[in-house]
């Protein structure tokens, strides 16, 4: 089973068997990842025939309220632009930095455009979906579930740690930073994740003496659900147990700051969850699948500084996170991806800002990264009946070339259909 | 490091070898591991290093205390109610069990405080999610009648609405509670009326935006597939004619409105409507489908009554619904026979609530040791257990902060279905969740209970690990965190 083609299976025993050193207990796990770091993230990692193991990464950044494509991605050249949004977009064209004559980044978006210009940055173009949702609980849903109908309940990404990952033991396979709740797009019940807040709440409250105690009481506990109870308590000690471990070996190459100038204050600090995402994946522990949210971006009104204070924000926490991995010299196998429910409708409204849209372009960034355009910018005049840009790319597809082309799981069974091919994954694990 | 399937290292429950099965919630949930599985089932990733840990045992389940009458009146009240004092259990128990259904049952419901004060400037209209969560939290500790809040509960896990579809620029999130408070205890017929007209499962479900002529059919779909009769029970055909009988009804329109700057750079301004009093859903003719429609073998111009009368006289409406209450009451794991006894109880009462309730605390299933501790507390559940446990109701807000890291945020069920339950709370996060709101909970407590008082909010019966801890515990605090943080507590 562990041969499979393509799927990255984990099972603890097998490292028994190759005479990696694991104690038992909590105490004992943390020596472990600590004494022999590089062994078990090359164990784990271990490349097999038919290319089964891989040690890639997936950071998703979920831009929540609906991103404003069209000043993220700016189109240089047409026309359309400035009649749609006369206050939106004077300022926007002139002062966008350029990544082919179409097209130009937000202006606060520096450090993605250097990664552009190295060649890190895959821009996807036009995403969306059939019979678009304007309802931000609908529309996150159908991008959490990866399903357009409405039928799925699993997210996505909580689907593949579930048939993709032997998580059993590693309970950093998957991880939520800087959220105190299961993304939608994580969720699944047979998904073993680790939800964390931030580093330093994470954990038990009162310290390892409480830890001990009551991780005491989870033992030999009788009953139908002795067994899950136990099991859990020993995960939720071996993921503390994983963090501080990590902690202790961890030093960002990088200044990360949520001190960023926004007109009203986020609610998530994007920058100390990447830098917990950069942390967990320069020291080895085994994680595949991240998750990190920046909300603020439902921008009915005001949106000029919004927004683009918002871009700013996204872009040095990014920039942080890719120097940071660049100095560990592990950005190859890191792969960041931005979603947002929609994008916003072109027409500008009449308090400065944009009501909910439809399709909008996704950022891929990262050293597994084919750079350059991808899909096709929806046409500025040829609205749809709404008034909304018409999708070019179904977001399935992007899923597919993660799933399958970058992570080497199987995109069918995770998504339930096949979608078209984008190849923006440079070394692609399968072909298919 | 002891090999897997050694005997001489673990006690494991008579077999040849031990079986190879990996203990993970794909396998609790499928149902293949039951009862004594235990240690042996324990096999794969985690088994090296907790074979270790813990030594040998052997497999068994909680030594179950329902042969005694005050036992079985401490179960009826952990599950029917938010749990009851030493007091409170003293007087059940003296009234007995018999008495104490009695009671819980004819209780009629107390009505919470109001959520506003009079001069509250959001009064009739906007809503904080933080604020009604705490709101009801408290009520849920302090309510004489308890039983009717547990009801309540249910009832929002049952016909689910969220606050981030239904949104909070109404008040119709609150009325909703209300009005499944006043139902909680009713007929399943006056029930489902007041679902459909529901303001805010108007909103939720789309019925506020369905028309004759262009119907939607999530309220139809859910009110037939989650809410009365389960899938299989019905066709797509059904649904669709539903969503044409049921189309027409709106939103109750506000008395006047109010204006609040947004923000003050672009002018924006917002209007939110004020409703003086609570309102059901308006039905508009204009709105309504005309024609003809069939639905569950009925034929003609049906209605809302035409249509929840077909679901309350589908066969499969009773045994669903008594199910899914025996699911919640009884144990995870229901036998056919005994569903069918409930539902024709419900069935044969006019689909009467109390009817229902009463069959279930009073049958053999209820108080059969297999139930003794078979499910497991919702993060709510287990919250207020335990500030009743060490009377401290004033902590309410570290309960309404709690509940996401446990899976649970009131008015915002992951999805249309509620919350999963029982091994679905089960999980690394949730544990850790549930054990840090204990040592946050008995951190703050200025005097905290003896350990018999804490004893008796799980009867006195112990796992051996959990009764080792104790004795090993420094003194009453460190007990009481190891009473509320342990699995024994986190079950009923």
């Amino acid at each position: 089973m562990a041969d499979e083609i393509g799927i990255n299976r984990l099972r603890r025993r097998d490292f028994l068997k190759a005479g990696l050193v694991f104690g038992a207990g909590a105490a004992g796990l943390a020596a472990g990842y600590a004494a022999v770091p590089d062994a078990f993230a090359q164990a784990v990692y271990a490349a097999t025939t038919n290319g089964a193991g891989n040690d890639r990464v997936l950071v998703m950044i979920q831009l929540a309220g609906g991103n404003d494509g069209l000043r993220t991605v700016i189109p240089l050249q047409d026309p359309a632009l400035h009649d749609l949004r006369p206050k939106l977009a004077a300022t926007s064209v002139g002062s966008a930095l350029p990544i082919t004559d179409e097209f130009g980044l937000n202006q606060n978006l520096r450090g993605i455009k250097q990664l552009w210009d190295q060649g890190r940055v895959a821009i996807v173009q036009g995403v969306g979906y059939p019979n678009p949702s304007f309802s931000h609980f609908e529309s996150i849903r159908i991008w959490e579930t990866g399903d357009p109908t409405r039928r799925q309940v699993d997210g996505w990404l909580g689907r593949t740690l579930a048939k993709s990952y032997d998580s059993q033991g590693h309970p950093l396979t998957g991880c939520a930073c800087g959220t105190a709740d299961v993304p939608g797009a994580l969720r699944d019940l047979q998904a073993t994740l680790t939800v964390i807040d931030n580093q330093r709440s994470f954990g038990f409250t009162g310290g390892s003496e409480v830890e001990e105690a009551v991780g005491a009481l989870y033992r030999n506990t009788p009953g139908i659900y002795g067994a899950l109870f136990d099991t859990a308590m020993a995960t939720a000690r071996d993921a503390v147990a994983a963090l501080r471990a990590a902690e202790a070996k961890y030093q960002p190459q990088a200044t990360y700051s949520d001190r960023q100038p926004l007109v009203y204050p986020s609610k998530n600090q994007l920058a100390a969850a990447l830098q917990l995402a950069a942390e967990l994946i320069v020291t080895g522990t085994g994680v595949k699948l991240l998750h990190v949210t920046l909300g603020g971006f439902d921008t009915h009104y005001t949106e000029l500084t919004r927004q683009d204070d918002l871009m700013a924000y996204l872009d040095a926490a990014v920039s942080a996170f890719f120097q940071d991995l660049d100095a560990h010299g592990q950005a190859d196998r890191v792969l960041v991806a931005t979603w947002s429910e929609f994008g916003r409708r072109p027409r500008e409204n009449a308090s400065g800002g944009t009501d909910h849209g439809t399709a909008a372009p996704l950022l891929l960034i990262g050293g597994p990264v084919r750079g350059g355009l991808y899909g096709e910018a929806p046409s500025l005049t040829e609205l749809d009946a709404t008034d909304n840009l018409r999708y070019t790319v179904d977001f399935r597809s992007v899923y597919q070339e993660i799933l399958g082309p970058y992570l080497g799981a199987d995109p069918k069974e995770i998504l339930g259909g096949t979608f078209e091919r984008l190849g923006f994954v440079r070394d692609p694990v399968t072909t298919f | 490091m002891a090999a897997m399937g050694s005997t001489d290292a673990v006690q494991l429950s008579p077999s040849p070898s031990p079986p190879r099965v990996r203990v993970d919630r794909r396998r609790v949930l499928a149902g293949a591991v039951i009862g004594g599985a235990g240690l042996a089932a324990l096999h794969g990733a985690l088994a090296a290093g907790l074979l270790d840990r813990l030594g040998g045992r052997t497999a068994q389940g909680w030594a179950s205390p329902l042969g005694d009458e005050r036992a079985r009146v401490a179960h009826l009240l952990r599950r029917a109610t938010f749990g009851a004092s030493e007091e409170e259990l003293e007087r059940a128990a003296s009234d007995g069990f018999q008495r104490t259904v009695d009671r819980l049952l004819e209780e009629p419901p107390a009505p919470p405080p109001d959520l506003w004060a009079a001069d509250d400037p959001d009064r009739g209209s906007r809503l904080q999610l933080g604020r009604l969560q705490l709101w009801w939290v408290q009520h849920m500790l302090s309510t004489p009648t308890p039983f009717t809040e547990r009801m309540t509960l249910f009832w929002h896990g049952h016909f689910t609405s969220d606050a981030q579809k239904v949104g909070l620029q109404t008040p119709f999130l609150y009325w909703q509670n209300l009005t499944w408070r006043q139902m909680a205890l009713t007929d399943l017929r006056s029930m489902l009326w007041k679902v459909t007209v529901d303001p805010a499962m108007l909103r939720y479900l789309d019925l506020a935006t369905s028309r004759g002529s262009a119907p939607n059919e999530n309220y139809a779909r859910e009110l037939m597939e989650r809410f009365t009769m389960g899938v299989g029970n019905y066709t797509e055909e059904d649904v669709r004619a539903a969503a044409r009988a049921l189309a027409g009804w709106v939103e109750p329109p506000p008395d006047r409105y109010q204006e609040v700057a947004l923000d003050a750079a672009s002018g924006a301004r917002r209007r939110y409507g004020i409703w003086d009093r609570p309102r059901t859903g308006v039905f508009v003719p204009n709105r309504a489908y005309r024609g003809i429609v069939t639905f569950l073998g009925r034929t003609g111009h049906l209605d809302t009554e035409a249509v929840l009368e077909a679901i309350l006289s589908h066969p499969a409406t009773a045994g669903y619904l008594a199910s899914k209450v025996a699911q919640e009451f009884v144990s995870a794991d229901v036998e056919a026979s005994f569903v069918r006894r409930l539902a024709d109880a419900f069935r044969s009462s006019g689909y009467d609530v109390k009817t229902l309730m009463r069959a279930v605390f009073t049958s053999p299933e209820f108080t059969a040791d297999a139930a003794y501790r078979a499910l497991v507390k919702s993060p709510t559940e287990f919250m207020l257990h335990a500030l009743k446990a060490v009377d401290a109701p004033h902590l309410a807000p570290l309960a309404v902060a709690a509940g996401s890291g446990m899976g649970q945020i009131l008015f915002a069920p992951p999805d249309v279905g509620g919350w999963p339950s029982n091994a679905s709370w089960i999980s690394s996060n949730s544990v850790l969740a549930r054990v840090n709101f204990a040592a946050a909970v008995v951190e703050r407590l200025s005097a905290v209970p003896s350990l018999d008082r804490l004893l008796a909010q799980v009867d006195g019966v112990l796992g051996p690990s959990t009764a080792s801890s104790l004795k090993r515990a420094a003194d009453d605090r460190q007990r009481a965190l190891l009473l509320l943080a342990s699995p024994e507590f986190q079950l009923k």
